[in-house]
């Protein structure tokens, strides 16, 4: 943290920023994501270029580099896991929808996270409202985060622990017992 | 070989559209927004999913299957956050527990 914001505050410091090598790495993804977005011809570089800069500028504002030790392997793991769970939500719901007498026992699961409040948590709350039957709708008291069940009766929170666990092995480390 | 990537393509599409009827049928039946929400972010990118998956054989070129995955991946990321701020504002004019 730190370092990497307080750069950016000058334009000077934006341009080292930028040259830094967490912004380079970042530059290279973005440049590449609009090469696959709008294609590379010289007319398409004049803009693409500049917005990959002012990408990664934006990107080092809101999630500057530090010392964050990512499990790539329990990454790779969960980025596999989500098509499949795509799959299970969106059966999930068909069912339901398509049922004549349409079982639904929606209802709110308030569950203590052990996630601080900040871009981890918002990144798990993202991957949770892709799961089958949860949907995050904000935070409750202390670090408590409040999700909607479509489906009350299933083991909720034991599943949102296990998949909480999962997270944080990615961001290497250990869960502990709660 | 073309007629079995082909034949893939009308089942995994057709698939696809069955999950955004179901998204479809779920916004019209659910009792309320929250549940509605569920029916529209999950349905959905499932349906679109299997589209985007339907379509890759069809791809003239790696470039246009990694834009076909990018969309897929984008609509992931839209849906994720734009479901928690319908939800979050729902439960703000709908106090709840």
């Amino acid at each position: 943290m730190g370092g990497g914001a307080m750069a950016v505050q000058t334009r000077s410091g934006a341009i080292g920023a930028i040259a830094s090598a967490a912004g380079l790495r970042r530059f290279v993804f973005y440049f590449g994501f609009w090469f696959i977005l709008i294609g590379v011809s010289p007319i398409n570089l004049i803009v693409g270029l500049p917005t990959a800069a002012v990408a990664v500028w934006v990107s080092l504002r809101l999630l500057p580099p530090g010392d964050r030790s990512l499990s790539y392997g329990a990454l790779a793991g969960l980025l596999l896991r989500l098509p499949w769970q795509s799959l299970v939500a969106g059966i999930d719901i068909a069912r339901r929808a398509f049922d004549p007498r349409m079982p639904l026992r929606t209802g709110f699961v308030v569950f203590p996270s052990r996630l601080p409040p900040g871009s981890a948590r918002d990144a798990f709350c993202a991957l949770m409202s892709l799961q089958p039957g949860t949907l995050p709708v904000g935070a409750g008291e202390k670090d408590d985060i409040l999700f909607h069940c479509l489906d009350t009766a299933q083991p909720v929170a034991a599943q949102l622990a296990a998949e909480e666990a999962r997270f944080l092995r990615i961001l290497g480390q250990e869960p502990r017992n709660a | 070989m073309s007629v079995v990537l082909d034949a893939f393509t009308v089942i995994t599409v057709t698939a696809g559209l069955v999950f955004f009827l179901a998204g479809t049928v779920g916004l019209l039946r659910f009792p309320d927004a929250l549940t509605r929400l569920h029916a529209l972010t999950k349905a959905d990118n499932l349906g679109l999913g299997l589209i985007v998956l339907g379509l890759l054989p069809q791809c003239p070129d790696i470039t246009s299957a990694l834009k076909l995955i990018a969309i897929w991946v984008l609509v992931q990321f839209a849906g994720a956050s734009a479901s928690q701020l319908i939800a979050q504002f729902v439960r703000r004019n709908e106090p709840g527990p």
